[in-house]
């Protein structure tokens, strides 16, 4: 059977209409049954007309990383898209407004800055754009009828695509948007003499099970809601905001309640005290908001009361970069704060696992009553894949709060000493069940308490759920070893570990031998499949998308020995092209 | 003093590149941006017979790489056509829609493949060998290919043959004696061509001329005046190579065959100089303008355009700079001196 595997990047201005495209053609691809990973990339401003790029990778196998260079790119600005030219292959395709409404001043051409090498299908645009519907704001529209064409593309299903994406707009919107479509389609066909070689005709998918197209953050809120989330307290912030922004809406109809704070400090201070009342809270934030909240993470901690922040990453340090991804939290994850503050951090490694990843932040948190962080990053909160639709949480997940028996009740400690390190604990309100709740250190009954017997005993206590915390964890994901070892193995964390197994699965493929570990639960680790692992590899590598190879660091104390590192901090996701040459090097 | 100009200059070929390489080692501040209709950075151009018949890859072809001219500042806009120029703002208008401003203009375009006015009506089926994007067209069909017709000669069009020859390819060549455009064969010259080529299995007609060309089943029906008729794969035309100076005719050039130039490459309209075989160079020897050929040639008019776009007043010399042997017969290239003089030959 024939197979695709493409990459399409279109670039635009912001109002471009470059980021609904894009989605359109994912949709699209979804539903006739193709494998989609897609991502979008715009300006940290909110005002002005900055580049956005909709970068979406079509296959017919299944894809784990989102390709690092494009196959094609659509020019709809050819002054932002000149710097996007450097992420087209080689012998990659571009396709640009061949009739732009005014002449480019000099270099605000892309066509002036392409290699030999690409092949150039010029398109008129802003010309068809106005013949289909009066106006150049169809461009995206026609520039999707064009690639329709040139790579044979179900012209129908694609239509009905975009119907349905305006379906709830004015007729005249989807009459405008199909025609330019259509205008795009037929002068594509008649005009564009193809040379390259990517065609969709002959790809038969095989019929699948409608499929969910969601993005991270989108099923973050999802999988909140469903796990029984019943308050949200937040301030907007780049990239986590889409999530407030959803639970705004539905939170509500859930029974639940969703305050907007003054800022991030009050935000997890409202979800401290909501937890504190019994409830299930969280927030999500990104880098500068995860910094405010340090002080509350260390009350959540001390006081044992459930609290779940979700920190979607960005370039940092600071206000740093809003809209590119990083993987630079992670020392703050595990160790921001004072003191000696075990909390519980997962890593999703893909869109899919985000969901999962909630569910079980929510009912760790409430069980063993302890802040969990979740670290999302950019790509992950905005990425869109098509996933089955995941099952919801069991019974057993929604409601993992441990209460005293009424005998404990008679001399109630709420932070009794227990085998787990949990503490049955009664909800505000709980007759019997009323307790001291304090920062400061302190005893059982929660009175303070400084000494040092009692500090070392509360301390131990903290550390003590972290091993029945991994009890419970999801187990690490381990690709299967061709034979006994391998000669590397590739060790990843949170979405960079997507890239690295299809990097191993790439290098299998040329004779390497290399196997795969990554793990959701960051903290408490799964230290033992860990060694496990390393000891089966030869060679070991952590790709990561920071600097100072935090994950890396972390690592290493644990397998005690070296390993090789691959750190970028372009503002890109992890590529498995990256890997793949690391490990040839290797 | 940093310099401000923006040199920027038509063509890829031996003459622009030396005058870019040139003006870069002398001004290393100014912006420099060459621009070139062919996709394929500064290559070997009189390789290109034996890349098509694939004694050569594209990289023995290369003389710059991509790399190169970034290292060295120049600007290389490749696969770029230029329609226009405007002189009086200073502006090369670019077909895909883009102005570049220019303050000092070197236009080294070269030449195209002559097409006779008798053959215009057949120019489809006639194939050259003058540019990489001409060749990369049917480069793959001369390996299959096995009956050639070749009218015309010229240089390229003799080294062409020769290549065929030793492929096992069967050739029938029409000779003109005006292949040699500007130049023409004498008829001592065309005997003693057709007399070597006739030995190494090359089939020669003499004092004909094409009457038809029938493109018939993938292959070519060749009908000449005195009645010949013969099916071939692929029919080639080498007559010689005319100026390529379209996009600059009506800006206020003079042109007549090339762009007509001075003894220092200066044309008449301010900052605008032509170089290489575009050119029709100013001999007050013979108060005339002569066009030329050959990469040394080239090479040293881009030198020359170079050093005066610099402030200089370098004349170009007036001596030949290279004789090709051509089946026996010794021409030398010049732009000076009439082929069918005797020191020429």
């Amino acid at each position: 059977m024939k197979d695709i595997n493409i990459v399409i990047e279109m670039c635009g201005s912001a109002g471009e209409g470059t980021i609904s495209a894009g989605e359109i053609l994912s949709r699209f691809m979804s539903a006739q049954g193709y494998e989609i990973m897609s991502f979008d990339s715009y300006p940290a401003e909110i005002r002005g007309f900055g580049k956005c790029v909709a970068h979406t990778r079509i296959s017919s196998d299944p894809i784990y990383s989102p390709g690092k260079l494009a196959d094609v790119l659509i020019a709809l600005n050819d002054n932002h898209s000149i710097s996007q030219l450097s992420a087209l292959k080689n012998q990659g395709i571009l396709i640009y407004d061949s009739q732009p409404a005014r002449p480019h001043e000099e270099d605000k051409s892309v066509l002036g800055w392409v290699d030999p090498g690409i092949i150039t299908y010029g398109i008129p645009l802003t010309m068809l754009a106005h013949r289909a519907a009066g106006s150049a704001r169809g461009r995206n529209m026609v520039a999707l009828g064009a690639i329709a064409a040139i790579f044979h593309m179900d012209k129908a299903g694609f239509t009905q695509s975009i119907e349905d994406r305006y379906s709830k707009k004015k007729k005249i919107v989807i009459d405008s948007n199909v025609n330019s479509f259509l205008e795009g389609f037929e002068w594509a066909t008649k005009h564009i003499e193809k040379i390259d070689s990517f065609s969709f005709e002959g790809v038969t998918m095989p019929l699948q099970d409608e499929k969910l197209i969601i993005n991270g953050n989108q099923l973050v809120a999802r999988a909140a809601l469903d796990a029984n989330l019943k308050f949200y307290a937040g301030y907007p912030i780049t990239p986590a905001t889409k999530i407030m922004e959803i639970l705004s809406k539905e939170l509500p109809r859930h029974g639940g309640i969703l305050l907007q704070t003054e800022d991030e400090i009050a935000a997890i201070g409202a979800v401290v005290g909501a937890g504190f009342g019994g409830i299930r809270a969280m927030t999500a934030t990104s880098g500068p908001g995860f910094a405010l909240m340090t002080e509350f993470t260390g009350l959540s901690v001390m006081a044992e009361v459930p609290a779940v922040i979700i920190n979607s990453q960005r370039g940092g340090p600071s206000t740093g970069i809003p809209t590119k991804t990083e993987q630079s939290d992670f020392n703050a994850a595990l160790s921001g704060g004072t003191g000696d503050c075990p909390r519980v951090v997962l890593a999703p490694t893909d869109t899919y696992s985000c969901y999962q990843a909630i569910v079980l932040a929510l009912y760790l948190a409430e069980k063993y009553q302890t802040l969990v962080v979740v670290l999302l990053d950019f790509f992950l909160s905005n990425s869109i894949r098509n996933i089955d639709t995941p099952e919801k949480p069991s019974e057993s997940l929604l409601n993992a709060n441990i209460a005293p028996q009424p005998e404990e009740l008679e001399n109630y400690q709420r932070y009794k000493i227990t085998e787990t390190g949990i503490s049955p604990r009664t909800i505000p309100g709980t007759p019997g069940g009323i307790f001291f709740s304090t920062g400061l250190e302190h005893d059982e009954y929660g009175r303070p308490n400084y000494s040092d017997k009692g500090h070392l005993k509360m301390t131990e206590k903290r550390f003590k759920k972290h091993g029945a915390v991994l009890s419970e964890a999801p187990a690490p994901q381990i690709s299967e070893f061709d034979g006994e070892t391998a000669d590397i193995g590739v060790i990843s964390w949170g979405s960079s570990a997507g890239a690295a197994r299809e990097a191993v699965m790439l290098a299998r493929k040329e004779g390497i031998s290399a196997a795969s570990f990554s793990s959701m639960m960051l903290s408490p680790f799964p230290e033992k499949e860990l060694i496990g692992f390393s000891d089966k590899c030869k060679k070991l590598l952590v790709p990561e998308l920071n600097f100072g190879g935090q994950f890396a660091n972390f690592a290493t104390h644990i397998i005690k020995r070296p390993l090789e590192r691959l750190n970028f901090i372009t503002g890109r996701p992890m590529a498995s092209e990256d890997i793949l040459e690391k490990m040839r090097e290797m | 003093m940093p310099s401000y100009d923006h040199y920027v200059i038509l063509g890829n070929g031996p003459a622009g590149n030396n005058a870019a390489s040139f003006l870069r080692e002398n001004d290393k501040d100014a912006k420099i941006t060459i621009i070139s209709d062919e996709n394929i950075p500064f290559y070997y151009k009189p390789g290109l017979t034996r890349y098509v018949t694939g004694d050569l890859a594209v990289s023995d072809l290369l003389v710059e790489s991509l790399p190169s001219y970034r290292e060295r500042n120049i600007r290389l806009r490749l696969g770029q056509i230029v329609d226009k120029i405007d002189p009086e703002q200073k502006i090369v208008f670019l077909r895909h829609k883009e102005n570049v401003h220019y303050t000092k203009l070197v236009i080294a375009s070269g030449s195209r493949a002559r097409v006779l006015p008798s053959m215009r009506g057949y120019a489809q089926c006639l194939k050259h060998i003058t540019t990489y994007n001409e060749v990369m067209e049917f480069k793959d069909q001369i390996q299959a290919a096995n009956d050639f017709f070749i009218f015309g000669g010229d240089l390229v069009g003799f080294k062409f043959i020769k290549m065929l020859g030793s492929m096992g390819k069967k050739v029938t060549l029409l000779i003109y004696p005006n292949a040699f455009w500007p130049f023409t064969l004498t008829h001592e010259m065309q005997t003693t061509i057709a007399s070597n080529l006739e030995k190494s299995g090359v089939e020669i007609i003499v004092g004909d001329d094409i009457h038809r060309i029938i493109e018939k089943e993938n292959a070519y029906v060749v009908k000449t005046v005195k009645g010949m008729e013969k099916k071939v794969d692929m029919v080639f035309s080498f007559n010689g190579m005319i100026p390529s100076v379209d996009f600059a005719k009506g800006c206020g050039l003079d042109i007549d065959r090339g762009i007509l130039v001075n003894e220092t490459m200066q044309t008449n309209v301010p900052d605008i100089y032509a170089c290489g075989s575009c050119a029709q160079i100013y001999n007050p020897d013979i108060n005339s303008y002569t066009t030329s050929i050959g990469w040394p040639n080239a090479v040293v008019q881009g030198e020359v355009t170079a050093m005066n776009l610099l402030g200089d007043h370098k004349v170009i010399e007036s001596a030949g700079r290279k004789y090709f042997d051509l089946e026996g017969v010794k021409i030398k290239t010049t732009w000076w001196e009439d082929i069918e003089e005797s020191s020429s030959i």
